[in-house]
């Protein structure tokens, strides 16, 4: 053991307070950034949020109007993608965890190939669906634009399931197929079970993400003005709208943006805090 | 010279339950396992000790070949089970394990109630009616000593139990399907003393009806609980025999020097 005072102990104590200043002086930063953002979309939105928002559509330049048509589209386009993506991507990275034991470079390159898809840009998923549902069919539509939303989603919970699933320990797994329970059932009865708020948040993450997301609407779903008439026709979301609007010179529509940046903004932080919040409270549950 | 001083793939007196015939296994080219001859006495507790890496686990998990699920890993030879060797292709790795049953060293749980727990593999490979499976669920609880501390509360989450309790439950688990034989792989070294001597005692009263084959690194927990013990080193058995003469009155040099610490 050091004395408690001596040259190298003060050098060592001075050495850690300069990390700890540059570390908290780091965080501020970033903390600023983000406070910024967040008091500067309520600020200017906070204002332009009333009823009329929910219940009206958008408005053409100068008159009164909402954002209904839009965010139901977005909440119709993401529920949707979800539905989709998530499923899929589940399957997929359950394969992944538990059935490709026995093929590592099959497995070890669909991993790859997921983590490519994962930071894709999203602008060339949506021209590839343009490519596939909207030309092939001569329209744009909402169906459209939730595919290009679930290849969004897709590899998230691929990566997120894949990775809970290989934090349940194996003994459960043992255990489970010891009891003569066949593998399949192991896998949907037990480890799911097990990994479930992983998963969980998993899936609502990848909603966050898409919540929020413009460029692969914008030539899948494009944009309507009034409320979509069905699923197969183009349909408002409430980033194409904030993109349209915010471009504009009129004031009105300005402060529609404003308002749908400021919805926007709230519903993913109070996702992502949400289902962290989760995750972590039923693992505090688990170990008491 | 009794008939149990005899090199340890000389027959056994005793009724066997599991007869392992020239044993190799393989462990992605590394052999773990060799030449290894045992008889498993029916309905005894048989200890199997040995230092680390002995290949001890490794010759228990072949017992209900729980190598199967995973790649890279080989058994050659016979393992007999009733007279029927389980390492054939032919033998169903199900009903394989609903007659050789086995708890771990962590005790695992699954995120199911106490109750569901238990009646998981049940509902799995019986068609019960609801009082049968409360039954089953006491009868394997009650087995286990595990019954009277948590009978108000079998709706609750197997994990709210202790240590001890847990790995209880593990063992009600794995004996509700009634297996013939019971595979237990280091199941107190988790635990605290006193959760460990219930188990044995536990172990002492299961005996009778199960073959209980139990893997330690504890000596003295091998001498307390089991009739027969072998001893393994670097893959080989080397030594087997009645509990009491392996432990006085080793027939081999290698066993003295394990058993009297000299290494491992």
């Amino acid at each position: 053991m050091s004395r408690a005072h001596g040259l190298r102990y003060r050098r060592r104590r001075l050495t850690d307070y300069v990390a700890r200043g540059l570390g908290t002086v780091a965080t501020l930063f970033g903390l600023f950034w983000l406070t910024w953002i967040l008091f500067g979309s309520l600020s200017q939105g906070l204002h332009a949020i009333n009823l009329a928002i929910f219940t009206q559509t958008t408005p053409p330049p100068g008159a009164e109007g909402g954002l209904a048509n839009a965010l139901l589209g977005s909440l119709m386009m993401s529920f949707l993608g979800v539905l989709i993506g998530a499923p899929v991507g589940i399957a997929a990275g359950s394969y992944l965890a538990e059935f490709a034991e026995r093929r590592p470079l099959w497995r070890e390159t669909i991993r790859f190939v997921n983590d490519i898809l994962l930071s894709a840009p999203s602008i060339v998923l949506g021209l590839f669906v343009y490519t596939l549902a909207v030309r092939s069919v001569g329209h744009f539509s909402g169906w459209a634009g939730s595919l290009a939303l679930a290849m969004i989603v897709l590899p998230v919970v691929v990566r997120t399931t894949d990775e809970t699933l290989r934090l349940v320990p194996n003994v459960m797994r043992e255990a489970a197929l010891s009891l003569g329970i066949p593998r399949w059932k192991v896998t949907v009865q037990v480890l799911y079970r097990a990994a479930a708020p992983g998963i969980l948040t998993g899936v609502l993450l990848g909603l966050a993400r898409i919540s929020g997301e413009t460029a692969p609407l914008l030539f899948t779903a494009l944009n309507n003005q009034y409320w979509a008439s069905s699923l197969d026709s183009p349909m408002a979301s409430v980033p194409v709208v904030i993109f349209q609007f915010a471009m504009s010179p009129y004031d009105n529509w300005h402060e529609l943006a404003w308002a749908g940046a400021f919805i926007v903004t709230a519903f993913v932080l109070l996702l992502s805090v949400g289902a962290r919040a989760f995750l972590l409270r039923n693992r505090v549950e688990a170990t008491s | 010279m009794n008939e149990l001083s005899r090199p340890a793939d000389a027959p056994h007196a005793l009724p066997t339950k599991i007869s392992v015939r020239g044993l190799d296994f393989y462990y992605n080219g590394h052999h773990a396992l060799k030449n290894i001859n045992l008889d498993i006495p029916d309905r005894k507790v048989t200890a199997i000790i040995g230092p680390s890496g002995c290949g001890k686990s490794t010759l228990l998990r072949v017992f209900n070949r729980i190598y199967a699920s995973y790649s890279g890993l080989e058994a050659t030879g016979q393992v007999l089970l009733d007279g029927e060797n389980i390492l054939a292709d032919e033998f169903s790795l199900n009903r394989l394990r609903t007659r050789v049953g086995m708890v771990f060293q962590k005790a695992v749980p699954f995120p199911l109630s106490i109750y569901d727990n238990i009646a998981y593999a049940l509902r799995h490979h019986l068609k019960l009616s609801r009082s049968q499976m409360d039954d089953r669920v006491e009868r394997a609880l009650t087995e286990a000593a595990l019954w009277s501390e948590v009978k108000d509360k079998l709706k609750t989450s197997g994990l709210s139990l202790s240590g001890g309790q847990q790995q209880r439950l593990c063992i009600a688990r794995a004996i509700a399907l009634r297996p013939q034989v019971l595979l237990l792989d280091e199941p107190t070294s988790a635990l605290d003393p006193i959760a460990t001597g219930r188990i044995e005692q536990l172990l002492n009263e299961l005996q009778g009806d199960y073959t209980i084959v139990i893997v330690t690194h504890n000596m003295q927990q091998a001498a307390r609980v089991s009739s027969h013990t072998a001893y393994m080193f670097l893959g080989e058995m080397i030594e087997f025999g009645v509990t009491g003469e392996l432990f006085t009155r080793p027939q081999r040099r290698q066993t003295e020097d394990y058993i009297t610490g000299r290494f491992g």
